[in-house]
């Protein structure tokens, strides 16, 4: 009989530690920035070659990241139903005027189901002036799951993630992140000049959407 | 005696270690969960209204069931009774307006911590006495402070206890009392 509960009581306990250490690793965070959900596999992808997609644009026309290579590519995942992700576009329109010429591509993924007319109107009401796609699970998968939004990542010259925010940044620490992708050799050439740009510069953004 | 001592000392290292465990559950994503095991009870032919009280867990909040913008998408509650009871009138409250760090300028018409929607519970005279389950489901789009999760449904379900009618009823006591109306 004392057996028995010894017995039972030994099993409780490998069971109780069990459940411990599945609660304890599922919660560990892969990084300081980081929301539990995404980060461990969006983590893994920081450093390494961005993940090529193809996506088609507001026009129809098919993009691929790799169309891109040899520009600095801040890769903006969105929706319309995002509060935080409408704050950010204004600051990426200004982004693309200023330093479009220098080699930055902003690129907007957007992963609602609103339809293409819908993302339009939007984009068109944000005066974006960068690359919209219409997103797929299957591309945000291969980014690490995109679990939440804004979710922004930072391609070098070079086609590697540099970087990868969580949510809504702070508008120096976007500016930061750009000015080191473009700072970032392009693949086989020259490091490319530093930039370093006036940052009060008036934002002129263009009508419509980047066709 | 060592064996009498080791016995309770395993049971409490096990219930430390599973305590711990559920302590750390995780409170990954935003979740909109029904408060309590609502019923309603409701007099054969009747109607009642049932209060259904929802929880937004802390740190988040979701869009009223009339957001500011047509591009939010609202927090609605669909339910599926079964043929005994009929749902009508589905209530929401007023969203609290507030301004959030990332948007400073706007005011968003959101629900945050507990909030309740009513709905219209009626059964047809003659709907046989009993419990009766109503399932549904609760649809949001919740953010917090930094970001927004894609829109999520949980399902609910809550009791229609119904109950013979007072006009049924043989021994009415005090039939000016009833609060309840005829369907």
């Amino acid at each position: 009989m004392k057996r028995n509960a010894i017995i039972l009581a030994v099993l409780v306990l490998i069971v109780a530690a069990m459940l411990y250490s599945g609660r304890f690793f599922q919660r560990r965070p892969a990084g300081a920035d980081a929301t539990p959900g995404m980060q461990g596999s969006a983590e893994q992808i920081k450093g390494k070659q961005a993940p090529e997609f193809e996506l088609l644009d507001l026009n129809g026309k098919t993009v691929k990241l790799s169309d891109l290579r040899g520009k600095a590519v801040l890769l903006n995942f969105w929706a319309t139903w995002c509060s935080p992700c409408k704050t950010e576009m204004p600051w990426f329109v200004d982004l693309q005027q200023r330093y479009g010429n220098d080699g930055l591509q902003v690129v907007g993924i957007a992963m609602d189901d609103a339809g293409k007319d819908a993302i339009e109107k939007f984009a068109k009401e944000m005066n974006v002036n960068y690359t919209v796609l219409l997103g797929k699970n299957a591309v945000a998968e291969s980014y690490g799951g995109v679990e939440f939004l804004p979710t922004t990542f930072y391609i070098d010259r070079q086609g590697k993630v540099q970087e990868r925010v969580f949510g809504i940044a702070d508008r120096k620490e976007i500016e930061e992140n750009v000015k080191r992708i473009l700072a970032s050799p392009a693949a086989g050439s020259a490091p490319a000049h530093t930039v370093a740009h006036d940052n009060q510069q008036t934002l002129h953004a263009s009508p419509g959407v980047n066709r | 005696m060592i064996r009498h001592a080791i016995f309770p000392k395993l049971i409490f290292v096990s219930l430390l270690f599973a305590s711990a465990a559920f302590a750390q559950q995780p409170s990954n994503g935003p979740s909109v969960s029904v408060v309590g095991s609502p019923e309603v009870v409701v007099k054969s032919g009747g109607t009642a209204t049932a209060k259904l009280t929802f929880r937004v867990n802390p740190g988040f909040h979701v869009n009223s069931n009339k957001p500011n913008s047509e591009l939010l998408i609202p927090t609605t509650l669909k339910l599926s009774p079964p043929s005994e009871v009929m749902i009508a009138n589905i209530t929401y409250p007023a969203g609290e307006q507030i301004t959030f760090p990332f948007s400073p300028d706007e005011k968003l018409s959101v629900y945050s911590g507990d909030f309740h929607v009513t709905a219209l519970v009626r059964t047809a005279k003659g709907t046989p006495t009993g419990r009766f389950r109503v399932h549904g489901e609760i649809k949001f789009q919740a953010c917090n402070d930094r970001q927004c999760f894609p829109p999520k449904s949980t399902p609910i379900e809550f009791d229609v206890a119904v109950q013979k009618s007072a006009a049924a009823g043989k021994h009415r006591r005090n039939p000016a009392q009833s609060p309840h109306i005829k369907g």
